[in-house]
């Protein structure tokens, strides 16, 4: 999809030349420009994944899932949306103010973070970092601090568990699903993310990296706190888990965010296991932008099966399966790997 | 083997997935009832002797029959009332009939928009106008203005 970048650069021609503005102003017009295609993109995939996920928990039951509202219930979603910014923005009396309000715009900011690094296409990227799944990883932690807050701004002892719940859930899994990470750019030699994309032109890394795709896999239902490892919001021990005294728009914004974080892992999962923007069968004439929304959305296909078809696990079992589990796999495999490197450049010559 | 289980339950779900759904869409789709459905209840007047078996039987005392003795000396129906409110479709007044007068419909619909709707007439006399040679009786449809909707 190099259309993409000819606009931007007919739209940077006419900024500095047709209408004169300085370089640098033009580049930072452009780049806010870019930066809220990006965020719209993203709140666009929610709306679809949001009506997804209704269907698909329906389907999955043998149901049909919302088909009332537009087109098999598309306009579902919209409404609800409707309704949360009708809905009053309750704040109980004992809420800790400053905390409690910017940690809901905390969390989806953090979560829309991530997509200034992740290619969708072939320079299609905001930032094209050197060290993009380094900065992926980072910003996926952070994430961690917008529920501490939300659970601690709440001032109610269930949100504080829930909150202390994903602290302890998202640190342990970040490990697992770095490490599961290295492998593969131990095969790619880079950090870089569209050259990690390059370097699957021959063969995606799922297959010489099975092990870490699922160590991956794993760890990225726990990060985004999604079932069957959605611990945070339990209804039936937590009440509702961190975001218990949020209403109205406060709590659609959790939603958002973790509805982003799950296209965001998913992307991620497709670059750098699935061949990200790379063709299937050589099938070069369908654009690497389609391939990789077909990828990212194969991705979230794997998640939402996963995710109504198992039950909850208990929490000491979610932390013993990070621990004892996950972690030395992932390290046995960027082991497997070096290995398995060395003697293949051996045998290769 | 550990995740054979999980192997198996992805399997079934999968298979829900692009199976047939089962889902009824009610308002379209009426459902099928059993034959022998408790719904609502109707009343042959013909059969009724008025003997007031199924209002003893009614374990909330919903039921109302008003009876008169006509020229013959005969005891006639006048008036047969449910109050819907109390009802519990417990079934005991058909199994009380021994006309088989009352018995259930399919009908199980039976919402209605204001309280004084619950009162369910299931058949009123009409005492015979003069010149009109037939006393037929006629049961009365119950009341169902606002339940469709």
């Amino acid at each position: 999809m190099d259309i993409f970048l000819v606009w931007v650069d007919i739209f940077r021609n006419w900024l500095t030349g047709g209408i004169g503005i300085p370089t640098l102003a033009a580049e930072i017009f452009i780049k806010i420009i870019l930066v809220l295609i990006v965020i719209i993109f993203v709140l666009c995939n929610l709306i679809v994944l949001v009506w997804l996920e209704r269907k698909f928990s329906a389907f999955y039951a043998m149901r049909l899932g919302p088909n009332r509202l537009g087109p098999a219930g598309f306009f579902q979603l919209p409404v609800d949306i409707v309704k949360c910014w009708g809905k009053e923005d309750t704040i109980p009396e004992a809420v800790d103010l400053p905390v409690f309000k910017i940690a809901s715009i905390c969390s989806f900011i953090t979560a829309i973070m991530a997509w200034a690094v992740i290619p969708l296409g072939k320079g299609l990227v905001l930032e094209d970092l050197n060290i993009g799944i380094f900065y992926f990883i980072a910003i996926g932690s952070t994430g961690t601090i917008a529920f501490i807050m939300a659970g601690f701004g709440s001032n109610n002892k269930y949100s504080l568990l829930g909150g202390m719940r994903t602290a302890a859930q998202m640190i342990s899994y970040e490990i697992p699903m770095a490490f599961s990470l290295l492998g593969v750019i131990m095969l790619a030699g880079s950090l870089n993310l569209s050259d990690i994309n390059e370097a699957q032109k021959n063969v995606w890394f799922v297959f010489p990296q099975i092990i870490a795709f699922l160590c991956y896999f794993i760890s990225s239902i726990a990060e985004p706190n999604r079932g069957p490892l959605d611990l945070s919001e339990g209804e039936q021990e937590l009440v509702a888990g961190y975001f218990l005294e949020y209403s109205g728009i406060r709590y659609a914004l959790f939603m958002v965010a973790e509805y982003t974080h799950l296209v965001a892992v998913s992307a991620i999962a497709a670059i750098m296991f699935l061949g990200g923007w790379n063709p299937l069968f050589g099938l070069t004439f369908i654009p690497g932008f389609v391939w990789m929304m077909l990828k990212i959305y194969f991705m979230i296909f794997l998640f939402m099966w996963v995710r109504w078809t198992f039950p909850r696990v208990r929490i000491e079992s979610l932390m013993h399966f990070g621990w004892k589990v996950l972690i030395p796999v992932s390290l046995l495999n960027i082991l497997l790997t070096g290995v398995g490197y060395y003697v293949f450049q051996a045998i290769t010559g | 083997m550990y995740g054979t289980g999980l192997l198996k339950g992805l399997s079934i779900t999968i298979r829900h997935f692009f199976g047939k759904k089962i889902t009824q869409q009610y308002p379209e789709e009426r459902p099928v009832l059993p034959k022998r459905f408790r719904g609502s209840f109707n009343l042959i007047p013909e059969k009724c002797t008025a003997c007031g078996l199924c209002a003893n039987a009614c374990p909330n005392g919903i039921i109302t029959v008003e009876s008169f003795k006509d020229e013959n000396n005969k005891r006639k129906l006048g008036k047969y009332s449910m109050n819907m409110a109390s009802c519990l479709y417990c079934g005991f007044c058909v199994e009380a009939c021994q006309q088989e007068a009352l018995y259930n419909t399919q009908e199980f619909e039976n919402a209605v928009y204001f309280r004084q709707d619950l009162e369910k007439v299931l058949y009123q006399y009409q005492p015979p106008e003069v010149g009109v040679e037939t006393e037929k009786p006629v049961a009365q449809e119950d009341r169902e203005e606002g339940s469709e909707a």
